[in-house]
């Protein structure tokens, strides 16, 4: 029970939202606690970046209600709360003036004395590696260069309440890491964040919970371990002397299924041990010799394929 | 909403405006251009007779800025009004910056409301400015010399002055009422092309209407028909009701157009 405790950072109850005959979202829960770095994944157009529009007040819901540490977002009346920020898609800028005017101006609006405080612009520019390039217009700007100004954006409101959409699809591996850095600092210092991505990997390296959304439903709400415990089967690597015919057998016996596939072997699911040992016979009655087998942690990706009913393909 | 909100979102798109080359071009043209014309009509021989107070541009300096006047409610000052008006919320659309805008500690109403009190000052500045420079450029060019009024009689330069001032004033309510048109038709297409363009041709098809046979009171509900409310000033004895009627006509195109454009922005989902 959460009584006498402090209310959720976010707390997304029954949210539904059409357009026109198609739900975009049908009676999404989400809640998120002050200092939780949340994932929030789904394949394209599940309704993640819908879902956010909704969690800053660019659209309306059509049912549920979205409190804001323990405050209801009124729509699009009223403004964003104080202490929440965040950007959805491709943070976007007026072209026309510097990464640094814009900020200025943004600051602003969430501030009218903030004018001209160049401290704090700096440090957040710096932040986020972007002090060089500050007197630049953002027309020049990279699309990494504009992830990063839109983190800096967010950053300036001081956010107890972070949404990040996608945040290091445009930067580089060192971008990226910096990125992250930054989001687990904030999650450190007490700061709710909802971190939509399609990186599996980045997801599971970075949350402790998230929440999968498929075709504007939620299908799964937790932690990774929850998430892993609900995989009934195990999934091993196998290394064989025939990767290539050793894929064929296997995908003509049942009980076995084939995760993933690349340079360091074939990832396979089997239903049981009995399944395996079936299959590890048949490979030797084929002459194929097994080099290898190891029982493995399923990944995130191979648990978001099999919750979102996708075919995992081989990897490259 | 809050007066500091709506301030301070002025603020931001005053910023912003200025920033940007149009803004500068606008003013720019503004006051070079009745410089030049009165310089031209200086050094030509003929005269533009078949405009009003065309005569008299080579006799009174204050005829320049009357000729200017005439000219600009033709077209001029709708495609004035509409370079901001027209552009102030489509360009937010254009840039995919609603997003950024409208996740800052401003409420829909008071960027709204910010983005409106920036839009019509920039007008009533853009209309400030061509009045002062085609008097200025009417008077140090051609001269101060009296005007002969519609009614033929002669204004000393100091009545002379003090009515085509007047003259300018009247082409304010008008000149909002199109900056509000625009507005309204920038936040309803989300296109800045359809803001600037659409108020100019809505002012040359209201014009032209102004020429159709038809009721009275059809021709006195067009905008336009506002931007020649200022003849009245310039009769004797002078005569207000056109003016007093356009400004009327006027304040209820600017109301009625900006309460469904706030409406409009009010219900307008943010998307992609």
């Amino acid at each position: 029970m959460r009584a006498n405790v402090q209310p959720f950072a976010l707390d997304v109850r029954g949210v539904s939202k059409q357009y026109g005959s198609r739900d975009a979202l049908r009676g999404v829960d989400l809640t998120v606690e002050s200092g939780q770095l949340h994932g929030l994944l789904g394949p394209n157009g599940a309704g993640k970046t819908t879902l956010l529009r909704v969690m800053l007040g660019l659209i309306t819901h059509d049912a549920g209600t979205v409190q804001i540490f323990g405050r209801d977002l009124n729509d699009r009346i009223a403004r964003v709360p104080d202490g929440v920020a965040g950007f959805v898609e491709a943070p976007a800028f007026y072209p026309y003036l510097s990464g640094r005017q814009n900020l200025e101006l943004l600051s602003c609006l969430d501030d009218e004395t903030a004018f001209g405080r160049s401290r704090v612009l700096d440090a957040r520019l710096e932040q986020v590696g972007l002090q060089a390039h500050a007197s630049e217009p953002v027309a020049v700007y990279s699309a990494g260069m504009r992830q990063r100004l839109g983190l800096a954006s967010a950053l300036l409101r001081s956010p107890r309440l972070l949404f990040l959409d996608e945040p290091t699809s445009s930067l580089d591996p060192a971008g990226a890491r910096d990125v992250r850095a930054v989001v687990r600092r904030l999650a450190g210092d007490g700061t709710a964040i909802v971190f939509s991505s399609h990186d599996m990997a980045e997801v599971e390296d970075l949350c402790a919970t998230l929440t999968v959304i498929e075709r504007g439903q939620v299908i799964f709400s937790g932690t990774i371990d929850q998430l892993r415990k609900r995989a009934p089967t195990d999934v091993h690597l196998l290394r064989t002397s025939n990767d290539r015919a050793a894929l064929e057998l296997a995908s003509r016996r049942r009980g076995i299924r084939i995760d993933t596939n690349h340079d360091a072997g074939i990832h396979i699911s089997a239903l049981d041990s009995e399944a395996l040992d079936g299959y590890v016979i048949a490979l030797g009655c084929a002459g194929i010799a097994v080099r290898l087998l190891e029982r493995r942690t399923r990944s995130l990706e191979s648990l978001f394929l099999e919750l979102t009913d996708r075919p995992a393909g081989p990897e490259s | 909403m809050t007066g500091r909100g709506c301030m301070s979102v002025a603020c931001v798109e005053a910023v912003k405006l200025l920033a940007q080359i149009k803004s500068r071009i606008v003013f720019a043209v503004c006051i070079l251009a009745p410089f030049a014309f009165a310089v031209a009509i200086r050094l030509q021989n003929s005269l533009p007779e078949d405009t009003l107070f065309g005569r008299s541009v080579k006799e009174s300096g204050f005829a320049v800025s009357l000729v200017v006047l005439g000219f600009a409610a033709l077209w001029v000052l709708p495609a004035l009004t509409s370079i901001v008006g027209g552009d102030v919320f489509a360009a937010e659309d254009r840039y995919g910056t609603w997003k950024t805008l409208l996740t800052r500690s401003r409420s829909r109403a008071e960027v709204f409301a910010g983005k409106i009190i920036v839009s019509l000052a920039f007008t009533a500045l853009a209309v400030a400015a061509l009045a002062l420079s085609s008097m200025a450029s009417g008077v140090l060019v051609i001269g101060g010399q009296p005007l002969i009024d519609l009614s033929g009689v002669l204004l000393p330069p100091s009545r002379a002055l003090g009515r085509v001032a007047l003259a300018w004033i009247s082409m304010v309510p008008p000149t909002l009422a199109f900056t509000a048109l625009a507005v309204l038709i920038s936040v309803a297409t989300r296109s800045s092309s359809a803001g600037i363009g659409l108020p100019v041709l809505i002012a040359l098809t209201m014009q032209m209407c102004a020429f159709l046979d038809g009721p009275e009171i059809f021709r006195g509900l067009l905008i336009t028909s506002a931007f020649s409310a200022w003849h009245g000033l310039l009769a004797e004895p002078p005569y207000y009701r056109p003016l007093v009627y356009g400004t009327l006509v006027s304040a209820a195109y600017f109301a009625g157009c900006l309460a469904i454009a706030s409406r409009l922005l009010q219900r307008r989902d943010i998307g992609g």
